[in-house]
C-alpha cells in the first residue's frame, strides 16, 4: 500500500514536467569543472562508467575547466533543471568562489541541488621528512614562541587548506603563521622538499605515497576519523582541537528545479555504482577516500560547510599579511 | 653514468612499433610544418594538441617532440630554395643559404644543413641525457626567489638581443607581461583585467595567441607579397666535398655548444641561438666580408645551433618544469593534459616515460637524416603549390585548432584578433619574440615572486641573500649592460664621427 501511494505521488511529480517519468531518455552529461587528468575528472570517470548501466543511458563527462572551478559552474548554473546536465561540486572551492565578492559568481549556493557525495579528503598538516617538528604540538609551540614566523604553505588562496591554517590559528590563540600560497599541489611540494617553507597544509590523497616513501612526515589528519591511508596519524580532535576539521568533498550535484523524481532515480543509480565493488577498489588504488552521502545528509552537509566557509572566508579577506 | 643506463631502457620503449610509428608521424608532420612559411612549430603543435588528447601519453609527447625538433630541419628547405624563412628560427640561413642555391649549390647547402642539424640535435640529447637527472636533484635548491631570478635572467636575453631596438625589445616585453595580467590574480584570487568575462578569468590562452601572432599574421604578411617561385635548380650533390667539410666542421660544434648553452636559459627561444652562432662565426672568419654571398659556414652553424637549442630546451621544462618557448610551452601543455607534472619529480616519478622521450629525440633525428637528405627533392616540390591554397589550408587548420582546444569559439576570436596585432607589429618592425615569451613565463614569475614575498614577510633582499639567486641577477645586468652598450655603439657608427 505505502509503496503504491508513493509511487503514485512520485507520478503524479513527475508528471508535471513532461518527460520526467522516462528520465533519462537520451545521454545524460556529467560536468567537470577542472581539466581532464586531475582526481576530480579521475573519480568521475570511474563512478560514470559504472553508473551507465543502472541508468540505461550513456553518461558523457565534459571537462570545462577554469578559474578553479568557476568557469563550469557558472555554465551548468544556466543549464536546463531537466536532470541531462549534473556537475561535480567541489567543496569548500565552490563555497568560496561564491562567498569571494571578488569573484562575481553569477550563482548562488541555491543554483545546484546536491545528489550525492562521493570522495571526502581529509585535511593534513605535514612537513619534510627531516623538519624539527615531530608533532603538531612541536609545531603550535615554534608557531606562539615567534608568532608570524613560521611559513605554511597553502594549495591556494582561499582552498580548504588556506582555511584550515585558519581554523588552527583561531584554536590555539597566539599561535600565527605566516602564509604562503601556491597554485596547486606540485609546486607546494617542491617547495616543502626543497626546504624553503616550514610545514604545509594538504589534502591526505595528495601526499600517501611520499609519507609512505619516507620523504615528508604527516602531523595530524584534520578529521573526526582516523585516515584508513594513514592509520598511524592522529587526528586533530584526538589531539584536543575538535573545531580544526578540514577536507575537500566531491560529489555531484543537478541543476535547481530539477524534478524530484529525477533526482531519486539519478540518486539511487549513483549510490548502486558507488557501492559497486569495482568502484571502491579503483578508488582506493587512486588514493581517493571514499564517503557517501545522499539526500538529507548531503543536504544538511551543503549548507552547514557554506556558514562555516562563510565565516573563514571573511577572516580570510581581513586578516592582515604577516 | 646512471643516465646511459635509463637511456638503454628508454631506448626499448621508444622502438615499440607504437612509439616509432608516432616519432615518424611527428617528423614527417615536423618537416611539413618547417616547410610551409607561415605555419611554425608552435601554431603546428598548438593545432595538432587536441588529437593526442586520446593517445597514450608517451606516444603523444614522443610525436609532438619531433613536430618540434623535425620543424627546424624542415624550415631549412624553405629558406634555401626561396629565401623566405620556412620558420623563425631559419631566418639567418636565408643569407647564405639562397645564394648557395643561386650558385647551383643548393644541394650542398641543404647537405650541410641535414648534416649540421643532426650532429647538433644528436650532441645535445645525448648531453641532456647525462646532465638532467643530476640537475633534476639540483633543483630542489631552487625555490620561488630562484625561479623569478633565472626567468628574470631569461626575459632580459630575449629583451636584449631580439632586435635591432633595445626600446622596441623593451616594448614588446611590456606588453606581453601586461597581456599576461589578464585572468585572476594567482595569489590574492581577485579577478583582473576581465572586465566580467567568465573566459578570460583564466587569462589569455597563450596558444590562440601564438596561433594568431605567429599563424595568422604570417598568412597576412604572405598573401600581400607577390607568390615567389622556388629556385628551378636540381638539387645534386648533397654531400660536402673534403673542403667544404673542412670549412663546416668548427662551425657545426661552436653552433653545437652555442645551442645548448642558450637552450638552457628559459625564454630564450630558438631564433637566438642562431643569430649568435652565425655572428661568432662571422668574427672568427678569416674573410668575413664573404659572409652573405654564399659561404657554408653561414648555412651550418644556425642550422646547427637551432637544432642544439631545441633539444636542450627540453632541459629546462624537465628539470624545473619551466617552458622556455612557445613550442615548449604548448608541450608543457600536452604533459599536463596527462596529468603529468614537468619538473623535478618527473624524473623519479615517470622514469619510464622521460627515457622513452629522450630516446625518441635519436630515433626521431635518424629518421629526419634519412627525411632531409635522400628525400629532400619531395619537400623541395611542396613548395610548386601556390600559396593561395596553402594560405587558406593553413587558416583553416588554425581555426579549427584554436576552436578545439577548449571547445570555444571564444579563443578563435582571440586568435583572429592577435592575427591582426601581430600583422601590424610586423609591419611596423617590432618584434613578436619578447611578446609571446614574457606572456609564457609571466605567470610563473608573478607567482615566484610573490611567494617569494610571502615567505620573506615582504623583503626584497631575499632575492640577493640567496647566492643562486643573486648570481642569476647579476648575469641579468651585465646582459643588459651588454646589450646596450651593442646598440649604442651601432647607433655612433649610423651616425659616423
Amino acid at each position: 500500500m505505502k509503496i503504491a501511494r508513493v509511487l503514485a505521488v512520485s507520478l503524479l511529480l513527475a508528471a508535471a514536467p513532461s518527460g520526467a517519468q522516462d528520465f533519462p531518455a537520451k545521454p545524460v552529461q556529467l560536468m567537470v569543472a577542472y581539466p581532464a587528468g586531475g582526481s576530480t575528472d579521475v573519480a568521475a570517470r570511474i563512478v560514470a562508467a559504472l553508473a551507465e548501466k543502472h541508468l540505461g543511458q550513456s553518461i558523457v563527462i565534459l571537462n570545462k575547466g577554469g578559474a578553479g572551478g568557476q568557469v563550469g559552474w557558472t555554465e551548468m548554473s544556466r543549464q536546463k533543471p531537466d536532470g541531462y546536465y549534473l556537475g561535480f561540486i567541489n567543496l569548500p572551492a565552490l563555497n568560496t568562489v561564491i562567498l569571494d565578492p571578488e569573484r562575481k559568481a553569477a550563482f548562488g549556493i541555491d543554483a545546484f541541488v546536491p545528489v550525492i557525495n562521493q570522495v571526502l579528503d581529509p585535511g593534513v598538516i605535514w612537513v619534510k621528512a627531516d623538519s624539527p617538528f615531530k608533532s603538531l604540538k612541536d609545531v603550535l609551540e615554534a608557531a606562539k614562541r615567534t608568532p608570524s614566523k613560521l611559513s605554511a604553505a597553502t594549495t591556494g588562496i582561499l582552498s580548504d587548506d588556506h582555511l584550515a591554517i585558519l581554523m588552527v590559528e583561531e584554536a590555539s590563540p597566539g599561535a600565527t603563521f605566516r602564509l604562503v600560497h601556491f597554485e596547486g599541489g606540485a609546486p607546494q611540494m617542491t617547495a616543502i622538499l626543497g626546504g624553503h617553507v616550514d610545514l604545509a597544509f594538504d589534502n591526505v590523497g595528495s601526499i600517501v605515497r611520499r609519507v609512505r616513501s619516507g620523504e615528508v612526515r604527516a602531523l595530524a589528519v584534520m578529521d573526526p576519523r582516523r585516515s584508513p591511508f594513514l592509520p598511524d596519524v592522529p587526528t586533530t580532535p584526538e589531539l584536543g582541537y575538535p573545531s580544526v576539521v578540514s577536507s575537500s568533498t566531491r560529489g555531484i550535484a543537478a541543476v535547481k528545479g530539477t524534478p524530484a523524481s529525477v533526482i531519486k532515480k539519478l540518486e539511487a543509480s549513483f549510490r548502486k555504482a558507488m557501492e559497486d565493488p569495482e568502484h571502491v577498489k579503483k578508488m582506493e588504488d587512486a588514493g581517493l577516500a571514499m564517503r557517501i552521502m545522499v539526500g538529507e545528509e548531503y543536504a544538511n552537509y551543503y549548507r552547514e560547510l557554506h556558514a562555516k566557509a562563510a565565516k573563514y572566508t571573511e577572516w580570510a579577506r581581513s586578516r592582515a599579511q604577516k | 653514468m646512471e643516465g646511459l643506463q635509463f637511456l638503454a631502457s628508454g631506448f626499448a620503449a621508444a622502438l615499440s612499433i607504437q612509439n616509432l610509428l608516432f616519432a615518424l608521424a611527428g617528423c614527417v608532420l615536423g618537416t611539413l610544418i618547417g616547410v610551409l612559411p607561415g605555419l611554425g612549430p608552435a601554431a603546428g603543435t598548438a593545432i595538432l594538441i587536441p588529437l593526442t588528447f586520446k593517445l597514450d601519453p608517451t606516444g603523444a609527447i614522443i610525436m609532438l617532440a619531433a613536430i618540434y625538433y623535425g620543424a627546424m630541419y624542415g624550415g631549412t628547405i624553405t629558406s634555401v630554395l626561396i629565401n623566405v624563412p620556412g620558420e623563425a628560427a631559419s631566418v639567418v640561413t636565408c643569407l647564405d643559404g639562397y645564394q648557395m642555391a643561386r650558385q647551383g649549390r643548393a644541394g650542398t647547402a641543404l647537405g650541410i644543413a641535414a648534416i649540421g642539424s643532426f650532429v647538433g640535435g644528436v650532441v645535445a640529447a645525448l648531453a641532456l641525457a647525462m646532465v638532467a637527472p643530476p640537475l633534476a636533484r639540483f633543483a630542489l635548491s631552487f625555490g620561488p626567489p630562484e625561479f623569478f631570478s633565472l626567468m628574470f635572467l631569461g626575459l632580459c636575453l630575449v629583451t636584449g638581443l631580439a632586435g635591432a631596438s633595445l626600446v622596441a625589445g623593451l616594448l614588446m616585453t611590456l606588453f606581453g607581461l601586461l597581456l599576461a595580467l589578464i585572468g585572476i590574480d594567482p595569489v590574492r584570487g581577485a579577478p583582473r583585467f576581465t572586465f566580467g568575462i567568465v573566459e578570460l578569468y583564466d587569462g589569455l590562452g597563450f596558444v590562440p595567441v601564438v596561433m594568431g601572432l605567429f599563424g595568422v599574421a604570417e598568412i597576412l604578411l604572405t598573401i600581400e607579397k607577390p607568390f615567389r617561385q622556388a629556385l628551378a635548380t636540381r638539387i645534386e650533390g648533397l654531400w660536402p666535398n673534403r673542403e667544404e667539410w673542412k670549412r663546416s666542421g668548427g662551425a657545426i660544434g661552436r653552433g653545437t655548444v652555442i645551442g645548448f648553452l642558450l637552450g638552457l636559459i628559459p625564454g630564450v627561444g630558438a631564433v637566438i641561438p642562431t643569430f649568435m652562432a652565425y655572428i661568432v662565426e662571422k668574427r672568427l672568419s678569416r674573410n668575413p666580408e664573404k659572409f652573405g654571398t654564399g659561404v657554408i659556414e653561414g648555412v651550418a652553424a644556425p642550422e646547427t645551433a637551432n637544432n642544439a637549442y631545441a633539444n636542450a630546451s627540453m632541459i629546462p621544462l624537465l628539470v624545473l618544469g619551466v617552458p622556455s618557448s612557445p613550442t615548449i610551452a604548448v608541450l608543457m601543455g600536452a604533459f599536463i593534459i596527462n596529468g603529468l607534472t614537468p619538473g623535478p619529480f618527473l624524473f623519479k616519478e615517470r622514469p619510464d616515460l622521460v627515457w622513452a622521450v629522450i630516446a625518441s629525440f635519436f630515433i626521431g633525428n635518424v629518421i629526419l637524416l634519412f627525411l632531409n637528405l635522400p628525400l629532400v627533392g619531395l619537400w623541395a616540390r611542396l613548395l610548386r603549390v601556390p600559396y593561395q591554397y596553402l594560405c587558406a589550408g593553413t587558416l583553416l587548420f588554425c581555426v579549427v585548432g584554436a576552436y578545439s582546444l577548449k571547445g570555444a569559439l571564444f579563443d578563435v576570436g582571440v586568435m583572429l584578433v592577435f592575427g591582426v596585432v601581430g600583422y601590424l607589429l610586423r609591419k611596423l618592425d617590432f618584434p613578436l619574440a619578447p611578446a609571446v615569451l614574457a606572456l609564457i613565463l609571466a605567470p610563473f614569475m608573478e607567482k615566484s615572486l610573490r611567494t617569494s614575498l610571502e615567505i620573506s614577510g615582504g623583503d626584497f633582499g631575499i632575492f640577493l641573500e640567496r647566492p643562486i639567486s643573486a648570481t642569476l641577477l647579476v648575469l641579468a645586468a651585465l646582459i643588459v649592460a651588454v646589450a646596450t652598450s651593442r646598440l649604442a655603439a651601432l647607433k655612433s657608427i649610423r651616425r659616423g664621427p
